[in-house]
Formats: structure tokens, C-alpha cells, sequence
């Protein structure tokens, strides 16, 4: 076999064997300095880029605050709900991906679609959340579908729950995100786009103290986006929780009244001595529950194209004439100003000609004082007076009473009622007040009109003594020490009623409801409820005959001021139910509620409404009343 | 069978080195099929025993038998082969697309594998035959028609990628068998001017991606360009002394894909570092140069033409997957020779080691 293979100067295999081992070590070197330049020269960027791959900061939403009941009853808490959601850094295909995920969890493409697309600006590796609230069945095909649907992870969020429904729902209000416009003026760094805040109700008023400090939490995450382990958490911080100065059994006493009696309208129920809202009734209401999670375009429209407005507080946001509660104030203001005494008298003869026009009475009440005229709710008794009053005079003292002023109840969006006065008018049409308006004025109709809300200031400031309590909501915030109590609102004016016009007041709505007035039906034996009722109306009397036969329900809006007891009130309020056609058939509204305020204060069973859920006759309630007197 | 006189020549040195570089391997591919969650190392670290096992009884085998007899066997080497790899065509096994394994039993083998040491053996053998000094233009054909066979075939399994590990054994073989430098310059040449035409009709459109998404990778990241992204990051975040056994997070969380084959050389500069990588390349250097020697030291042409071969397939490979590893070459099934994990790689590997260690061992008998 042997070739004689000896080199000779003509072969030159050495010179080969070199020049190949020379390449090779030089290729190495440049190798050398390719994973120098890599691993040492650039090996910050590098790293950075390898812990973005598998670190990743999970936003920890904090739950808000919970709010309890003056009772320590929780009104609003919060549960978990379970987000699907797509980091689309980790989708190698994302339109295979949202087809497919589409497809597992029974939702429409184009739903699907259409929410990446209106997420699409974001950075890729925030996750966006494709169904919110996901059923445990959704949550289950996402999840053993995982190794298919990399980038999708389920998400579980702390989400806002009104454990009654829409019980004081207008007082709650609702949560949702917060818009790109709040959020470009806010200067709260807590929130960020996606944030949960308050957008109506006290959920509004107080978001600062509810809203919670979110957490973060780093964890490891391998190739799908599965959390292998935890690196650090900074767990969320609860919002403040808050205290109420509703009573749970209060409202429910109202709202149960009220679907029982089958109206639309609402309540308040005041301490007359601190302001604090004891109930505050809005109907028809909505379930604050439907915008915890978002709320879907079906819903929302359905709320907001409603012709009863489920979403207006009637009580704070809600315009009416007060009718005759305002013979209050005029009767106040007539005693007070000095232009009538108590032996003053009025003889009704069914109304009286005033500048040369006959303003009617409901009733021919023949001789009658003011605690008659109040019993009675003789027109022609306040026309009188009205007349001996300026309207100047008689605006003050309505402003002074609460009216056609805001209540300054720690809610958003109170609406300011109108009081009619001569600069009002003048600014308002441009032309002159005339004295003929001013009788009109004198039993709370013409340009009169109120807010339920102030008109529960009113009948809290007339039978405290004159005292104008602020209504307010808070009663306390928990710190890390305890519950602060919050101060009760100042008053607005204190004790600026003279005695014997107090207890001319007194004497007056204690026979509206304890003699022959229109107040019957609010009567509680051994309470001394006093009261007034009214009417207001919804068209005239020429108008309801023109628009004969159309679907609108023109029958008028019946008020019930009270309070209880007469000599030391602990209870003040209003009942607006509209299209009751008149106050008395609110007054039994407000009776259930002071019933059930009086059966806690003594600590007796509460009362409960005979046949909650079907409407009785009207009949056979009045005939039920008059056997109880 | 192997006479005993020649157990002093074995280049034990040669093996040593070998031997750390397999252990190295090991060691890497435990921690790049380690699953963190479960803390257990899968499955294919005892396979790769089993298959370092064969492999060192194939090379002890190669070592052996006289590489002369070998060579007087070229004709019936060479044909199993060829027939090996169209049977691999018709009957083979079929994984991931491709058509590459011939089932026998308990595993399957893939005969492409031992390619650059048939090619080797068969040109040697021929070149050394024949007269040297004046080649004639026919002698560089039937070597071009030598390797162009089992080109073709296992470029049809498809394995481009092992394919053209053919290429720079059989040049190689060729230069040290007197092919002037000067004829392959020109060969360049043409190829580069053609590299257009070749573009544009020769090559699907997939190839086209992947040879794009090589030059910009951050084009397509999460496709084709996502593996030598991956790769970048795993090597660069591993700094100069590494984030340590097991700590690779790159590797240990998936991020690299077929971390323990094709980008085992990626795991061990994210885990050992720099300072890791420089080891290895030293002892692949050195191993290489080591087969060099073993040429330099052959006692005859055949000897030196097998060693020259063999040592320029392994060289190609290593370069190209650690190249690749940085993610600065095109993705390729190509293992590491020594490192990665793959039965038919290693045992094909260890015979070409076998075959050196015989030339070496040789060249003092006749």
C-alpha cells in the first residue's frame, strides 16, 4: 500500500496543513471578539431585553373602599370577577390567535376584533382584556387550551358590588374607566388609563377616598406567558372604607312603600337636628352592578333612552312646584315679618278676587286662622297673605328655608331649584314682576320650582325651630386608628324662628295630619306626625283637555312633607310621588318610613307592608286607614 | 484486531479533550432540559449516555480496523451508503416534514450523518491512488461526481443543511490533493455573479424569508426571525461569567428554542459566560489542531487526505453553529458537534474521531 509519500520540495501539504490551522485559529478569534462584543460590550442591552422576556409587572388592582350603613350593614363591597385577556407581544399570529380564542370562549369574532383594534396603540405587552367578567366556563376552555392561545391569560380583578342591587343606587352612583379626558386633567398619580373610578353618587364624590393604591407584582413568566414564580409583590392597598349616615331599613322602608303604592318618584328622610340623610329614595332606579364591569352598549341605551329616566335622581336633579307644602314658608314668613298675628283670620268663600282677578279655592272654608288654613290647605287664606307680602320678601325667606337655593349635600350634580324674585324676573324675561304673580306664588305654584332634596331642607329647618341643616351622606372614614367621625355640616341658620311661630307651625301640620287635613294617612298613634301635603301639577287644566287621548300620563305629582315627633322631631322628609294626582296618596309613603324608623329607634320588629307585592286598590287603602282613625 | 504494539500511539491528549467537550455537553444539555417547575432534567440526557456509549464502541471499531483496509473497500462503502440514503427516499421515516431516518428498531438513524466520513474515506482513497503531480481535468469530475450523489440525495430528504456539510470535506480533500486555488477563486467568482440569477429563480419564497429575515431579524420577530433574536439575547445577557448553572433564563423559561441541540453552545454562553465560551472554542481549537497534527504525522496520502477531510467537516460545523448561536448565521439543523444533543450526530462524530486516531496511531506501521 505503501505510495512512497515522503514531502519533497514540490509538495506543499505542510504549507497547507498551516494555512488551513492559521484559518481556523483566526476565524476563532473573530468568533472570540462576535461573543466578547456580545457578552461584554453590549451585555446591558442584552440584559435588559432577557428580563423583559421573562419578567413581567402584573398591575394589582386595588379594591375601593367598602361603605357601610349607619348600622355597620354593608351597602357596596367588592368581588372578584375573572378577565380574559391578550398580550399580543406573545402572539406569533394574532389574528389565528383571536379567531381561535373567539371560537373556545363562544364570543363573536368581531367583538373580539373590534376590541384589539380600539386597543391596538397600546404597548404590546400590556395585556388587553377581551371579555371582562368571564363565566367559569369561558375561564375553563381558555384555560385548557393554554399551550394553543399563548399571550392569553385570565386575569382576576377586584371589581365593585352592590350587594343589594339598585337599592340607593342614585346615592351610590356607579364606577367605570376613567376617560382619556379625566385623565389627562387629573393630577392623582394613582390613576392610570384602565383606572377605576367613580363617574356619578357618592362613588364620585368620594372616589379619592375610595380608590385604593394599586399593587404590582413581578413575577417570571416562561415562553407561553404561564407565571412560573413569584420575584416580589407590592400588594394592593384597599381603598378608605366609609361610614353612612343612611339606615339600610330606612330605605328599604321607602323604596318597598313605593313599589308597593306602584309609583315612580322619590324620598328623603332626614335628621333634623344633624342633616344626616337617613334615606334618600330615587325611583325607578338602576342596578349599579351593570357598569361594575363595564357596561355593554345594550343595557346603557336601554337606561338612557328610558322615558321614566332611571338614571336621573329625581330627588337631587328632579324640578316640580311644591304646591301647597310651600304654605309653610308662607305662613313662617307672614308671622315672622309681622304682617299677621295668631288671631288673624281669612273667611273662604271658595277663593278671592285679587287685582281684579278671582283665584279659586279647592274648598269653601268659611272663616278660618292659620291653623285651620294650614289643616284645610286653604288657597284663599295664603292668597291673603301673599298679597300682604313683597316677593321680594317672600324669596328670602324661601331661600332662607332652603328653596330655590342647593341643599349642599356631599353629592355631584345637584340641580338648584328657582324661587321667583323681582331681580329673577328681570334678568330672566326682562320685564317687571306684577303683583297678581305674587298670589299665585303664595301656594307654590307659578314660576315655583324645587328639588325633593330642598324641599326635605324645608320641612327639616321648620320643624327644628328654624335651624337650616346641611344634608350630608358621610358620617365617617375609617383610618388606621379607627373610624374619624366626620362633623356634621354647619348650619346654614340656627333657631331664626321666633317660638310662638314654631309652635304655630306645629299646631297647623299636626292637624293636617292628626284632624281633618289631607295628611290622614301618615297618622302613627302616640308619634305626633305632623305634615303637609301638595300637588303638583303637570299641565293645566286647559292644557290635560287639549292633548286629550295621548300616551302621556298628565294626572299631577303628589308632595308629603313630615316630621315626627312634633315637639322634638327626629325625623324630617319628603315624599315626591309622581303622578299620584295628590299628596295624601304620598303621605302613606311617608308613614311606613317613619313607622319603620320609630319600630327601630324602640327596637320592635319593623313594620311590614301587608302585600308588598301587588298593588292594592286605592279604595280599599283609604277604607283600611279610616278603620285604623 | 487491535495489535497491542500500537495502544502507546493512541493520541490519548486527542481524547481527553474530546472527552471534556462531551462532558461539557452534558452538563449543558442537563440544564437546557431541566423543567424548573417539576426540577427534573428530561429525558434526553440518558439517551445522549446511551448514544456516547455507541458511539465510543463505533470509535473504538474505526480505530481498529486499518484505515488502509478501508480505503481498498471504498467501492463497497461508498455504494451502501448511496443505497442507504435512497432507501432513507423511498422507506424512511418521516419527522417535522422531512424524510431523513431509517427506522431499526429501537431508534432511528440517520445515514446523512455519516456522510462527510464516506466522502472523506472515498476521495482519499481515490486521490491517493491515483498519480499525483499532473491531475487531469477528468480527476476533479468523478471527485465532483462523488460527492454531488449523496449531495443531491440528502438535499432531496430535505437537509440542505447537512448537505452542504459534504462541501467543504470533498474541497478540502480536493486542495490537499493538488486542485489549485487559484481554479476554486474562479469558482467563486461565477457563483457570486450568478448569485442573482440563483435568487431569483433557484430559490422558493420561504427560502427567500428566511434569508431575509437573517439579515434584518427585528423585521419578522415574531417568525422566522424570532430564533436568532432569541439567540442574541441568550448569549449577550449572559455577560462574561454567566448567570450559572441552571439560573439561564433564556433557556430555563424556553425563550430559546431546541435549546439543547442546535443552540446548546447558546445555553452554555448564557449560563458559564464568556469566560465558558472561551473554554470551549480553546479545547475545539485545540482538538482541531490536534487533528491536523494527525494529518501532518500521516504516513501516507490516503491517511492525510482522511484526516484533512474529516477535521474540515467537524471545523465547518462548529463554526457554523457557534456562529449561529450567536445568531449571526441563518437558523440550519445543525448540531455542535461533541456538545449537542442528537444520537446519530455524536455516534457519527466519534467514528471520525476514531478514523484519526487510527491514521495517527499508524504512522510508524506498514
Amino acid at each position: 500500500m505503501y505510495d512512497g509519500f515522503v514531502p519533497t520540495d514540490r509538495d506543499n501539504t505542510p504549507r497547507l496543513l498551516l494555512a488551513f490551522y492559521l484559518g481556523v485559529v483566526i476565524v476563532f478569534l473573530a468568533l472570540g471578539v462576535t461573543y466578547w462584543n456580545f457578552q461584554v460590550v453590549q451585555h446591558a442591552r442584552f440584559s435588559v431585553r432577557a428580563e423583559n422576556n421573562y419578567q413581567q409587572t402584573l398591575a394589582l388592582r386595588a379594591p375601593r373602599g367598602v361603605v357601610f350603613d349607619r348600622d355597620g350593614r354593608v351597602l357596596v363591597e367588592n368581588r372578584h370577577s375573572l378577565n380574559i385577556s391578550l398580550v399580543r407581544e406573545r402572539v406569533a399570529d394574532l389574528d389565528q390567535a383571536l379567531v381561535l380564542l373567539a371560537k373556545v370562549t363562544d364570543v363573536d369574532l368581531q367583538v373580539v376584533r373590534d376590541v384589539v383594534e380600539q386597543n391596538i396603540a397600546r404597548p404590546e405587552y400590556l395585556p388587553i382584556v377581551i371579555i371582562r367578567d368571564a363565566s367559569l366556563g369561558q375561564v375553563a376552555a381558555v384555560t385548557a387550551r393554554r399551550l394553543e392561545l399563548p399571550g392569553v391569560v385570565v386575569e382576576q380583578v377586584p371589581t365593585r358590588y352592590y350587594p343589594s342591587a339598585a337599592l340607593a343606587s342614585h346615592s351610590f352612583g356607579y364606577v367605570g374607566e376613567i376617560t382619556d379626558d379625566q385623565l389627562r386633567v387629573t393630577g392623582d398619580d394613582r390613576l392610570r388609563s384602565g383606572s377605576i373610578v367613580g363617574r356619578s353618587g357618592l362613588e364620585e364624590e368620594y372616589n379619592e377616598l375610595l380608590m385604593g393604591q394599586d399593587g404590582a407584582r413581578l413575577v417570571v413568566v416562561n415562553n407561553t406567558g404561564r407565571e412560573v414564580e413569584m420575584i416580589s409583590e407590592v400588594p394592593p392597598g384597599e381603598g378608605r372604607q366609609l361610614q353612612l349616615t343612611l339606615d339600610y331599613d330606612l330605605q328599604r322602608a321607602g323604596e318597598d312603600a313605593f313599589q308597593r303604592a306602584g309609583y315612580a318618584g322619590a324620598a328623603i328622610a332626614l335628621d333634623p337636628t344633624t342633616g344626616d340623610v337617613l334615606a334618600l329614595v330615587s325611583l325607578p332606579a338602576y342596578d349599579p352592578n351593570d357598569f361594575a364591569v363595564g357596561i355593554d352598549q345594550e343595557t346603557w341605551s336601554s337606561l338612557s333612552t328610558d322615558t321614566l329616566r332611571p338614571l336621573q335622581n329625581r330627588a337631587l336633579q328632579g324640578r316640580y312646584p311644591p304646591g301647597s307644602t310651600f304654605k309653610i314658608v308662607m305662613a313662617a314668613a307672614a308671622l315672622e315679618e309681622g304682617v299677621i298675628g295668631l288671631d288673624f283670620t281669612v273667611t273662604c268663600r271658595g277663593g278671592g278676587t285679587f287685582f281684579g282677578r278671582f283665584y279659586r279655592c279647592h274648598g269653601t272654608h268659611g272663616t278660618v286662622n292659620l291653623d285651620v288654613a294650614l289643616e284645610k290647605s286653604c288657597n284663599t287664606f295664603f292668597y291673603t297673605i301673599g298679597n300682604m307680602l313683597d316677593i321680594d320678601v317672600i324669596s328670602t325667606w324661601a331661600n332662607t328655608f332652603g328653596l330655590g337655593v342647593l341643599s349642599g349635600i356631599d353629592l355631584p350634580h345637584e340641580a338648584r331649584g328657582i324661587f321667583p324674585s323681582r331681580a329673577w324676573k328681570r334678568e330672566r324675561f326682562g320685564e317687571p314682576w306684577y303683583p297678581g304673580e305674587t298670589i299665585s306664588v303664595a301656594i307654590g305654584q307659578g314660576a315655583v320650582s324645587v328639588t325633593p332634596m330642598s324641599l326635605a331642607v324645608m320641612m327639616a329647618t321648620a320643624s327644628n325651630g328654624g335651624t337650616r341643616v346641611v344634608p350630608r351622606l358621610l358620617k365617617a372614614v375609617r383610618d388606621e386608628g379607627g373610624w374619624e367621625q366626620i362633623e356634621a355640616p354647619t348650619p346654614t341658620s340656627v333657631s331664626m324662628l321666633s317660638s310662638d311661630t314654631v309652635e304655630a307651625l306645629r299646631r297647623g301640620l299636626w292637624m293636617v295630619v292628626n284632624r281633618e287635613g289631607t295628611g290622614g294617612r301618615a297618622r302613627i298613634e302616640g308619634r305626633d306626625v305632623i305634615g303637609k301635603s301638595g300637588t303638583a301639577q303637570v299641565v293645566s287644566l286647559t292644557g290635560r283637555a287639549r292633548s286629550d287621548g295621548a300616551d302621556v300620563d298628565f294626572r299631577d305629582h303628589g308632595w308629603f312633607v313630615f316630621a315626627a315627633p312634633r315637639d322634638n322631631p327626629k325625623i324630617a322628609g319628603v315624599v315626591f310621588a309622581e303622578h299620584s294626582d295628590h299628596g295624601h296618596l304620598a303621605s302613606q309613603i311617608a308613614r311606613h318610613i317613619m313607622e319603620t324608623f320609630f319600630a327601630k329607634q324602640d327596637g320592635m320588629p319593623l313594620p311590614v307592608l301587608d302585600s308588598p307585592q301587588v298593588p292594592v286598590p286605592v279604595v280599599t287603602q283609604v277604607q283600611t286607614t279610616q278603620a285604623e282613625g | 484486531m487491535l495489535d497491542r504494539r500500537l495502544l502507546p500511539h493512541i493520541d490519548w491528549v486527542l481524547i481527553a479533550a474530546i472527552l471534556v467537550l462531551v462532558v461539557v455537553g452534558l452538563v449543558t444539555i442537563y440544564s437546557a432540559t431541566y423543567d424548573p417547575t417539576t426540577q427534573q432534567a428530561g429525558p434526553q440526557l440518558t439517551r445522549q449516555l446511551v448514544s456516547l456509549a455507541i458511539g465510543f464502541v463505533a470509535l473504538v471499531i474505526c480505530l481498529t480496523v486499518d484505515y488502509r483496509v478501508l480505503a481498498d473497500h471504498t467501492m463497497l462503502i461508498y455504494g451502501a451508503f448511496s443505497a442507504a440514503l435512497v432507501y432513507t427516499l423511498f422507506f424512511g421515516v418521516e419527522m417535522g416534514g422531512a424524510q431523513r431516518w431509517i427506522d431499526v428498531g429501537p431508534v432511528n438513524l440517520q445515514p446523512s450523518e455519516l456522510g462527510r466520513l464516506v466522502i472523506a474515506l472515498t476521495l482519499a482513497a481515490f486521490y491517493a491512488e491515483s498519480r499525483r503531480g499532473a491531475r487531469r481535468l477528468s480527476d476533479w469530475l468523478i471527485g465532483a461526481g462523488v460527492v454531488a450523489l449523496p449531495f443531491m440525495l440528502i438535499a432531496r430528504e430535505p437537509d440542505l443543511g447537512t448537505a452542504v456539510t459534504l462541501l467543504p470535506v470533498a474541497l478540502t480533500v480536493l486542495v490537499f490533493a493538488g486542485l489549485r486555488l487559484k481554479f476554486l477563486a474562479a469558482l467563486a467568482v461565477v457563483g457570486i455573479l450568478f448569485t442573482p440569477v440563483a435568487w431569483t429563480y433557484a430559490l422558493e419564497d420561504y427560502q427567500k424569508t428566511r434569508i431575509a429575515s437573517f439579515l434584518d431579524p427585528e423585521q419578522d420577530p415574531h417568525g422566522a426571525g424570532y430564533q436568532q433574536i432569541q439567540a442574541r439575547i441568550t448569549v449577550g445577557s449572559g455577560g462574561l461569567t454567566g448567570k450559572g448553572f441552571l439560573q439561564g433564563t433564556q433557556s430555563q423559561y424556553n425563550f430559546l428554542p431546541v435549546a439543547h441541540n442546535d443552540f446548546i453552545f447558546s445555553v452554555l454562553a448564557e449560563e458559564q459566560g464568556f469566560l465558558g465560551v472561551l473554554f470551549a472554542l480553546g479545547l475545539y481549537l485545540f482538538v482541531i489542531g490536534r487533528s491536523l497534527d494527525a494529518a501532518r504525522l500521516a504516513k501516507d496520502r490516503t491517511g492525510m487526505f482522511l484526516v484533512a477531510g474529516i477535521t474540515a467537516g467537524f471545523t465547518f460545523q462548529v463554526i457554523y453553529n457557534v456562529t449561529m448561536a450567536a445568531g449571526l448565521a441563518p437558523v440550519k439543523g445543525l448540531t455542535l458537534p461533541l456538545m449537542s444533543y442528537g444520537g446519530s450526530s455524536i455516534i457519527a462524530t466519534l467514528m471520525g474521531f476514531g478514523l484519526i486516531l487510527n491514521v495517527r496511531m499508524r504512522r510508524f506501521t506498514n
